[in-house]
């Protein structure tokens, strides 16, 4: 598409000739490989089926949150109503069927009515009234948790049967989460890179100015960053829902730095532009996979958040590796 | 309206009428004998009251205060986790004039200068459950703590009775070093020799009593150990999600020592056919170390008998093996967010729980 040459973007994210294998894939990619490794090879019990198929709905539900964020990053901005996104998505999912699987379609649409108003909301604020995205998003997010606690008071509810054998079950060996992120994954892929309007969007993301000037408008792409990102959230929540039986009302809680995690880890610049979505959805399964790692080795909990971080450290090490090269040093 | 209608009407009216006066009269005649005969106000103070333990608590926290006449006034506050709002929440109502305060503490020794500060001004404040430090007249008028250690040695006595010969324990509790988990351990290790091997890092696997991290947790621990003969939790709700991990890995449920919730017992029910290993045996989840706390206050406020009980111990409650004090209980009509153990009723519960 011939769009692909006019976006400015950084020079080095294109290796000539290859589009496929972006420096951030190989990067993911490399990283992931050396984590499975040191998992045969430290913990094996951790890349056991058994553990796998436990534990891949959850790096499903990170990829899907990371996708979300991945939007809004794109646009340079920060989504931090991401924790009462979703944790207002499980409340509804949860506690308006009383798990009574009839009521399980509407309470899905009520909770995509929600997240969509506050991603227009979001997206209002920040592209129309100029806030500042992280700003913004804290003050929706309250708005959300109070929206949470007046729906459940903050109290667990058990999840329909219906919707644990959809988001729980599994379907030709693997968990339906992991089959609902690669559909996410294709779908942003695809939305991103093959259509006009994906690559507008990634325009302007890395210079709303150029987008400016090219004629596009720029204020509602960026508005629509934070409606879908609410959508990827709104996915998210009801699966969490169906994955965990009895899921708290604040579910969301433990999600926003692992989005932004997979993100920055994804090689997506926090300045917006270029996303990587395959690699974002890797580094999902990255991170995913180094704390079932941490867990396997049975090691203290003090240890275990060491581990994290040092493998962290080391994913993001590796690009500043293979930088090393080109870089010019600071003085 | 015709005149039939009035005339049922009317007698369902007066028929309510004398069954809502007659109950207020039996309830007059039961006065515990921990209300005394001076008046008083009670103040309820939570640190964090945004879970359905917590609201079954404060309505029975609420429920005992209701027993005694004495008490003129009643409130409750919630610290929604704060620790700056619980202790302004603790100075205003002393500051209010309420005579008696009956705090969760939950940040701990943090509250403690503001709950010395409430009983120097002589006030009555019962700390309750979790330990703020300080000592009994000189920083509050009593503590009324729950004795862990005593759950910890309940299970350890009935796995003793099902795995006589010993076996892998896994014990699970919530976040890093948290003093519920560490007393746990103490009393499970007083009763279980060397035989009795915890699989788990010292000294207990992280859950943060998170149903999405207990869930992972399991996971790993189950493709980690190739035998786990008998799960220890201190929580047992959140472990519903993740005992499936069982099934899903080809091996049985195996037996669980934990506290009771109505989910857990619900999901005994659907599941042990189908997991020949799945015993269950429970303590009470201690909603009603709160009731202890609220006598003593009131004892201590209005000039009632002081209760004889000083400190909370949860009794065992189900016991898949023996049946005895109960067998396992479910009821699949209410909330699963319930607590049977409670001795507040279920239906009172679900209400409190807003479900």
């Amino acid at each position: 598409m011939s769009a692909v040459s006019t976006i400015p973007t950084r020079a080095d994210s294109y290796a000539p000739g290859r589009m496929k294998l972006t420096r951030s894939f190989v990067t993911v990619v490399f990283s992931t490989m050396v984590l499975l490794i040191a998992c045969l090879v430290f913990a094996p019990s951790s890349v056991s089926w058994g553990a796998l198929s436990g534990s891949l709905p959850f790096a499903a539900i990170i990829a899907i949150v990371g996708l979300g964020q991945l939007m809004v990053v794109q646009q340079g901005g920060f989504d931090l109503s991401l924790p009462g996104a979703v944790s207002l998505a499980v409340v509804v999912s949860t506690h308006y069927p009383q798990q009574n699987d009839g009521l399980l379609y509407q309470a899905v649409l009520l909770a995509l009515a929600f997240n969509l108003t506050i991603g227009f909301l979001n997206g209002a604020l920040v592209s129309i009234f100029r806030l500042n995205s992280i700003i913004a998003t804290i003050g929706t997010n309250a708005l959300l948790y109070a929206t949470v606690f007046a729906m459940s008071g903050g109290v667990p509810s058990v999840t329909t049967g219906l919707l644990a054998n959809i988001a729980g079950g599994e379907t030709f060996g693997l968990p339906n989460a992991v089959y609902f992120a690669l559909g996410a994954t294709a779908l942003v892929s695809f939305m991103l890179k093959k259509t006009v309007g994906g690559r507008r969007f990634e325009a302007i993301g890395a210079s709303p100015a150029a987008g400016e000037a090219a004629g596009l408008r720029v204020r509602s792409y960026q508005m629509m960053a934070y409606v879908y990102a609410q959508l990827f959230y709104c996915l998210a929540g009801v699966l969490i829902a169906g994955i965990t039986r009895e899921p708290t009302a604040f579910q969301g809680d433990s999600l926003l730095l692992p989005s932004v995690a997979v993100v920055v880890l994804g090689g997506t610049s926090l300045l917006g532009g270029r996303g990587f979505p395959i690699s974002t959805v890797l580094a999902a399964f990255f991170l995913n996979q180094l704390s079932q790692f941490a867990l396997s080795v049975g090691v203290p909990y003090s240890a275990q958040t060491i581990i994290q971080a040092l493998a962290l450290g080391f994913g993001i090490g590796v690009y500043s590796l293979r930088w090393s090269g080109k870089v010019r040093k600071t003085t | 309206m015709n005149y039939a209608n009035l005339k049922k009407g009317l007698a369902v009216s007066v028929a309510t009428a004398v069954i809502a006066l007659g109950g207020a009269g039996l309830a007059k005649a039961e006065t515990p004998s921990w209300c005394g005969p001076k008046k008083a106000t009670l103040a309820l103070l939570d640190g964090y009251g945004g879970n359905s333990w917590r609201q079954v608590t404060t309505a029975s926290g609420k429920q005992t205060v209701e027993l005694c006449p004495s008490i003129t006034k009643y409130e409750y506050a919630d610290g929604q986790g704060d620790t700056q709002k619980a202790i302004s929440d603790i100075k205003g109502m002393a500051a209010k004039g309420v005579d008696a305060l009956v705090v969760f503490g939950d940040a701990g020794p943090a509250m403690l200068p503001a709950i010395t500060s409430v009983f120097k001004a002589g006030k009555i404040i019962v700390p309750y459950r979790v330990a703020v430090g300080g000592k009994e007249g000189m920083n509050y008028s009593k503590f009324i703590g729950s004795s862990f250690e005593n759950d910890g040695v309940t299970w350890g006595k009935w796995i003793k009775g099902v795995l006589p010969k010993g076996g892998n324990v896994l014990f699970l509790s919530g976040p890093a070093g948290n003093s519920q988990g560490l007393d746990e351990l103490k009393g499970l290790k007083s009763v279980l020799g060397p035989e009795y091997v915890f699989v788990n890092q010292a000294p207990f696997a992280v859950t943060n009593w998170d149903p999405a991290l207990t869930q992972k947790v399991l996971t790993a621990e189950i493709a980690k150990n190739a035998k786990i003969d008998v799960i220890v939790s201190d929580f047992g709700p959140s472990l519903v999600g993740a005992l499936p991990a069982f099934t899903k890995q080809g091996k049985s449920i195996p037996a669980l020592a934990t506290s009771d919730g109505n989910s857990l017992g619900c999901f005994w029910q659907d599941n042990h056919a189908s997991n020949p290993d799945f015993k269950l045996f429970t303590v009470a989840t201690g909603n009603d170390n709160v009731r202890l706390a609220v006598q003593w206050a009131v004892a201590l406020a209005t000039g009632g008998e002081k209760p004889k009980e000083q400190i909370f111990e949860a009794p065992a409650y189900e016991d898949s093996v023996s049946g005895k004090p109960n067998a396992v209980q479910c009821r699949k009509d209410l909330p699963g967010a319930i607590y049977m153990s409670s001795a507040l009723k279920p239906e009172d519960q679900a209400k409190a729980v807003g479900q």
